[in-house]
């Protein structure tokens, strides 16, 4: 199943991000698309990665590319930034085409790669100042583009040390640093906060938020609650297909999965009996749990807010409510739905 | 080419990070003073050609340490280390091109190497004095046989950065590399064993004796002697063995 909606239009960091656009490194030839890609397919062997893959990222949007592990994430990835040439399929960076001009693309991107693999022999600024030059960062800005880079990320406290001696925090923000130190309009970054505490996870979810300003963003992750808080857009891809592409707003609306959920003080069959006529409540079920209170849950429509019909059928017939709550799905009952569950629907019909 | 001198540049701040390079030199310089010593003390006793000192100095094993084991070790970092780490993605999707980073590798090896080389000239001119040998070195026979040793080095340098583009092992690449140079070493005596008769055809012995190199020094080198076949054919196998490392790199992005 897939479920398509039209992009997000004009988010707020679509609009910030057009107001300082001049820091941007600049771009022929992309007219606002910042990276596009068609029927993308990867095969390594025999095993397909991605498997007909399309998408599309504005200028200024945060994109959060969510899936389980094993997903395609990286892949897909990996095929932007040149590192994997893709079997087939129509990719572009930047304007520029993955397969004929890799060193464009490669320009304008900065790369966080999963498990930030770095230099362990150098000193922090050492490092950031390497690639800074290898990334053709001219000399006479390098420093400032180096200070600026290690402020941001901030890594300037462990400036001097070795990258082979500071936490996973600091490696993972030196990579981050790294990403944007020749200031590339595009950043791509796979899985930035994994192996992270939650203050560190909190930091690098603030400076991406900051980065988001000036930068086109496309970051993967499997946390939710991670992209839901940073992106302006999130796609899901299960088994290197796209399942969804919207807000979370969005995804979470098109979820038909509420629940509503009562207890009263009433037997369990005067509850159900209370409430079975109610047209907007399907599989409705009480049960006892003690003190002459029963609990009822039912599943409700998708529209509308069953709420007040609800307590008045209730009140009606006299029953004193204890709790009446009305369960919004989350993002992460919907990429539940998308994924595993999409699996186990489709082993269940063949 | 930019991408190549920032690679260099990073590729010998590596080498003088590593204590393996200071082993090597230690190494190196302890047993190269004993030898060199010892051979000084036999020319002065023996009252020998002074001329013929440099092409002594190429016999001593210390010379084969250098020419053996030193390249492959040197270089059994250079794609190895990157690819065992994972660093090699973020090389790979920096804006340079392979053969920059091939190149930038192997001008930092053999800069590195023919520094460890360099304290040598210090030995010789110290030996000049008179409490040692008492005359001037033929100025000639040294410097064509220094002139040697570093496009030898190249050649087989570039062949170490091959070895360790094929492998994540850094053993492996080691090995493969000190295989390499000991079969050039030793191959061309085994072959003229072999094939006898068959190998005196021009081109088999045009071919063994361009492989023969530590012959070649003592022949030519060493002696103050420059061929200019020989130069084509150091300078030759160099950029074949760093056309295969920027291959194998490249291939990567295939996988």
């Amino acid at each position: 199943m897939l479920w398509s909606l039209p992009p997000a239009g004009g988010g707020p960091a679509t609009v910030t991000a057009t107001a300082r656009m001049d820091y941007v490194r600049p771009l022929r030839r992309s007219n606002g698309m910042m990276i596009s890609v068609r029927d993308l397919r990867k095969q390594f062997g025999s095993t397909t990665a991605v498997d007909g893959l399309s998408f599309e990222v504005q200028r200024g949007e945060v994109v959060g590319f969510l899936g389980p592990n094993g997903a395609g994430k990286t892949t897909t990835i990996r095929v932007l930034t040149c590192f994997h040439p893709a079997s087939s399929g129509d990719v572009r960076v930047a304007g520029f085409d993955v397969r004929t001009q890799p060193l464009e693309v490669r320009k304008n991107i900065g790369y966080l790669p999963e498990n930030v693999p770095l230099y362990p022999d150098l000193r922090v600024e050492e490092y950031l100042r390497y690639r800074a030059a290898l990334k053709g960062v001219p000399r006479k800005q390098r420093q400032s583009n180096v200070e600026r880079a290690m402020e941001r990320a901030g890594v300037l406290d462990v400036r001097n040390k070795l990258v082979g001696h500071v936490s996973r925090g600091y490696r993972q923000r030196t990579g981050l640093a790294d990403a944007m130190v020749a200031n590339p309009p595009i950043l791509i970054l796979d899985e930035p906060t994994s192996g992270l505490d939650p203050n560190q996870r909190r930091r690098i979810k603030a400076l991406v938020k900051e980065l988001a300003q000036e930068h086109t963003i496309l970051f993967s992750s499997h946390i939710l609650a991670e992209v839901q808080d940073v992106s302006s857009r999130i796609l899901v891809i299960h088994r290197g297909r796209m399942r969804a592409d919207g807000t979370a707003d969005q995804l979470v609306a098109q979820s038909t999965e509420r629940a509503l959920m009562v207890e009263a003080h009433a037997p369990a069959a005067a509850l159900q009996q209370a409430l079975v006529a109610l047209p907007f409540l399907r599989g409705a079920t009480a049960e006892d749990v003690g003190d002459g209170i029963a609990r009822l849950r039912a599943q409700v429509d998708p529209l509308g807010d069953p709420r007040d019909a609800t307590m008045a059928a209730l009140a009606q017939r006299g029953i004193v409510v204890r709790e009446l709550r009305l369960d919004m799905p989350t993002l992460e009952e919907f990429f539940y739905r998308v994924t595993e569950g999409a699996d186990r629907a489709e082993e269940g019909v063949a | 080419m930019k991408g190549a001198m920032v690679t260099l540049q990073k590729e010998l701040m590596s080498y003088f990070y590593s204590p393996v390079s200071y082993l090597i030199a230690v190494l190196f310089y302890l047993w190269r003073g004993f030898e060199v010593f010892g051979a000084v003390q036999m020319f002065s006793s023996f009252k020998l050609d002074q001329d013929l000192f440099p092409s002594a100095c190429y016999g001593l094993t210390s010379t084969f340490f250098m020419v053996l084991l030193v390249p492959g070790v040197l270089t059994m970092r250079c794609f190895a280390e990157e690819r065992r780490s994972g660093s090699i993605e973020m090389l790979m999707t920096a804006p340079v091109r392979d053969v920059e980073v091939v190149l930038g590798k192997w001008l930092a090896a053999v800069a590195f190497y023919s520094l460890l080389w360099m304290p040598t000239v210090v030995l010789l001119w110290a030996l000049s004095l008179p409490p040692f040998l008492g005359t001037d070195l033929a100025f000639g026979p040294v410097v064509s046989a220094y002139v040697g040793m570093f496009l030898l080095s190249s050649m087989l340098l570039a062949f170490g950065c091959f070895a360790s583009s094929l492998t994540d092992n850094l053993l492996l690449a080691a090995i493969s590399a000190i295989l390499f140079n000991l079969g050039l070493l030793k191959l061309p005596d085994l072959l003229r064993q072999e094939l006898g008769e068959s190998a005196k055809g021009y081109y088999m012995e045009q071919l063994l004796s361009k492989l023969d190199v530590m012959g070649n020094f003592a022949q030519w080198w060493a002696r103050g002697l420059v061929d200019t076949s020989q130069i084509w054919f150091y300078a030759g196998g160099t950029m074949f063995f760093l056309f295969l490392t920027t291959l194998s790199f490249s291939a990567r992005r295939v996988a």
